[in-house]
């Protein structure tokens, strides 16, 4: 059976040639192309202003690589313009008499209108102003001191600038995205790929028929089932190696853990994902269901309840239960594990055991759910 | 025949096709299912899960000082970013409740706290973050800086007799006005998009699939020979799944997103749903062009997945579009979901009209051209 299969699939050249170039490809895209931090905000300035200081003040916008500058406006009305048409997410109005108040010595209030349609950006935007125009006030102050008190720069500095935050980032020391994101990335193509393949490899049989061959055959069901998965669990094994070898050797991910662990939860999580085709092969009739529930179901909680993008920790509670139900989730966990953190069985065994009941769990339902005496 | 006959049964002719398709597609009960539960269910799940913003990350004080200033910074820690999880009188409590995972933020206040700020020296606090959730953590590290250097700033004029009515400092205050979205409500945004993504999928898919299920069974040949055009075996399927698909986002619109999350419609209905068509057009050309390489389903798959998840993950829903690299911006210029996704939240959330998204539209007629284009031309060089 499994051989029938193999010959199946390899004969079909094109798909074949789909099936390894599309995860390694994958990987280099989003490795090299996918970037979380929010940089390079467009913003537009009004400056009412037009003195030293203001354009002072407005060059630590310019120069930062959080934003990225997109010219003056004349009127508020044109900066209205800019923000609906989305050319700009935020805009700087620094007001009249700016140079004149601060050199008096009295405060002055400059405003800023953000694009709120993505909440996290406009957070996150929110924060680099506020940064930026405490730095500025804070130097304004120092000098300030130091022009009508007499004071020496260490002074006013400590006037000024008298607490600081000693930060440590626990658990994650190395905030670098591109290293949380391959290993991640590794269990994104594998999800994709392989309950397509097996879905509808069962369904193309239903469809043209032959399977009545197999009902009639002396061919076992479990025969039957694992003849239909070998090939592809064999496929996303040397899926699974060539991207780590890339994982590693391309982007210098450093790999802490034990190979020998990783590779036994690929293989059990790839026996979930081509389980997942198999059930939903089983439940429907035609090639195109197949292919686009397949395709949902294996594409949107990956991108969304995995970890991939959004920690599952910033889950609210329907979607975590969501999360849970999932095996992407466990071997998300796992494969950072290994990579970054270097931690063992001792730690991942939940993951492992989750995953393995939903190996065992799938196939004990998709054994159940094939009869070879269909009702109809 | 004059002309106007010609037109009239061409149009039957297609119209014909499109009802064989839309009759097709009913009798598939478990694809209509999911297509069904796609557009409600999971939006209303999606939309509502998602929070990426800092809300009441819990914080918990080691405070060695005991003193009027350490209350006063304490105190500074304020809902809706941070909420007060308890004091601690051993920093090893501390460590343990952040290994369990129980809080986010450990503040350390130092001994002599209130002495170092009222002499004028300097001073240190530490504050220990969690960043297993890294977007979260880093924006609970930024507020705790900004706290604690406005506090700072604030004791250090206050005890040099700096503050106070008569005296005016240089202060430049920072105020900020959100557009859109005043509420900052998350579930806007998520919602929208979930809704984004899925017709994205259905558009590439459906059409694809239901030209290659013709070509995989030999029936494309029966239909050339018949008196239908090329044109019009193809555009019959586009326009049915069409059709479909926009019945579904109707749905998610007036069943999931206006009812539960309340989102607004500020520019014209008519307008959305017209662009929503022509989004829908323009992706279902790269599920024709797929069509038209492929021999059967597994191959269609294969290089529809290859276009979607590159779209899906890149044109700017799922990370920020302004922050890639460029190579990455040149080539999503050939996503019409980058348009799209500019065309909705214009439309629905910042009341644009037209004259302000022409561009958009433009580069997705042109894309959409091409891509019919190429796939008819594909697909009459294969059977003529």
């Amino acid at each position: 059976m499994a051989l029938k299969e193999w010959k199946e699939t390899t004969r079909d050249r094109l798909f074949l040639l789909l099936a390894f170039l599309l995860p390694a490809l994958w990987l280099v895209v989003f490795g090299y192309g996918l970037n979380l931090d929010v940089e390079d905000i467009p913003f537009a300035v009004l400056d009412r202003d037009h003195s030293e200081l203001s354009r002072e003040y407005l060059h630590r916008f310019m120069q930062s690589r959080y934003f990225s500058f997109q010219g003056y406006a004349d009127d508020e009305r044109a900066l209205d313009r800019l923000l609906t048409e989305t050319k700009i997410r935020a805009a700087i109005i620094v007001p009249e008499r700016f140079q004149e108040q601060l050199a008096a010595g009295e405060p002055a209030s400059v405003q800023t209108l953000l694009d709120g349609t993505f909440p996290l950006h406009t957070d996150i935007a929110k924060g680099y102003v506020i940064a930026i125009n405490q730095a500025f006030t804070e130097e304004r102050l120092i000098e300030y001191l130091r022009r009508t008190r007499g004071l020496s720069q260490e002074q006013a500095g400590a006037l000024v600038r008298p607490l600081t935050v000693e930060v440590r980032y626990l658990y994650n020391e190395e905030v670098r995205s591109t290293w949380s994101m391959v290993p991640a990335l590794v269990m994104f193509t594998l999800m994709l790929a392989s309950p397509l393949l097996t879905a509808l490899g069962v369904v193309r049989e239903k469809e043209t028929g032959s399977i009545y061959n197999i009902y009639s055959s002396t061919v076992s069901r479990a025969e039957f089932l694992t003849g239909k998965l070998l090939p592809y669990i064999v496929i996303s094994l040397v899926n699974v190696c060539v991207l780590w070898l890339m994982a590693v050797g391309l982007f210098q991910v450093p790999f802490k853990g034990s190979f020998l662990l990783f590779f036994s939860a690929s293989v059990l999580f790839v026996c979930c994902t081509t389980g997942i085709g198999l059930l939903i092969s089983l439940l429907v009739q035609t090639q195109m269901a197949a292919l686009i529930i397949t395709m949902v179901v294996a594409m949107i909680p990956t991108i969304l309840f995995s970890g991939l993008l959004v920690p599952v920790a910033s889950l609210t509670r329907g979607a975590k239960v969501q999360a849970h139900l999932y095996p992407a989730m466990y071997y998300t966990n796992i494969v950072r594990g290994s990579f970054l953190k270097g931690v063992g069985a001792d730690v991942l065994w939940t993951d492992l055991l989750a995953l393995a009941m939903f190996a065992v769990a799938l196939s004990g339902v998709t054994y159940r759910l094939f009869t070879k005496r269909p009702k109809t | 025949m004059t002309a106007r006959q010609q037109a009239v049964t061409w149009g039957r002719r297609l119209a014909a096709m499109t009802w064989k398709e839309v009759l097709q597609l009913s009798r598939d009960v478990p694809l209509l299912l999911f297509l069904l539960y796609s557009f409600s269910l999971s939006v209303v799940v999606s939309g509502a899960g998602i929070t990426m913003q800092l809300t009441n990350a819990e914080l918990l004080v080691h405070d060695a000082d005991h003193s009027h200033s350490s209350r006063e910074l304490i105190h500074r820690f304020q809902p809706p970013y941070f909420k007060f999880a308890g004091e601690i009188s051993d920093p090893r409590e501390g460590l343990r409740q952040l290994d369990q995972g129980k809080v986010m933020v450990l503040l350390e206040i130092p001994p002599r706290f209130h002495e170092a700020l009222m002499s004028g020296e300097r001073t240190a606090v530490q504050l220990l973050v969690d960043t297993t959730n890294a977007p979260q953590g880093l924006s609970a590290a930024g507020y705790s800086v900004r706290i604690a250097g406005l506090f700072g700033t604030e004791t250090g004029l206050a005890s040099a007799g700096l503050s106070g009515a008569p005296v005016t400092l240089p202060l430049v205050s920072s105020a900020h006005r959100v557009w859109f979205n005043p509420t900052q409500d998350e579930r806007w945004f998520q919602s929208i998009a979930h809704v984004l993504r899925m017709t994205t999928i259905f558009a590439v898919l459906l059409p694809a699939a239901a030209l290659v299920r013709e070509k995989e069974r030999g029936t494309v040949e029966q239909l050339l020979v018949s008196p239908l055009s090329p044109f019009q075996i193809m555009f019959s399927k586009v326009l049915a799944m069409s059709g479909v698909i926009l019945i579904a986002l109707s749905l998610a619109l007036y069943g999931v997103l206006h009812p539960v999350f309340h989102v607004p419609m500020k520019g014209s209905t008519a307008l959305f749903f017209l662009l929503t068509t022509l989004h829908v057009f323009t992706t279902a050309g790269f599920g024709l062009v797929a069509a038209t390489i492929a021999k059967n389903q597994a191959q269609v798959g294969m290089m529809t997945l290859f276009v979607v998840g590159p779209m899906l993950l890149l044109s700017g829903i799922t990370s920020p579009y302004e922050s890639m690299p460029q190579w990455v911006q040149t080539i999503m210029t050939f996503s019409p979901l980058r348009y799209y996704i500019d065309i909705t939240y214009g439309v629905m959330l910042k009341g644009a009209g037209l004259d302000l998204l022409w561009k958009p539209v433009v580069a997705m007629l042109l894309l959409g051209g091409a891509l019919f284009g190429f796939g008819m031309w594909r697909f009459r060089r294969q059977f003529q």
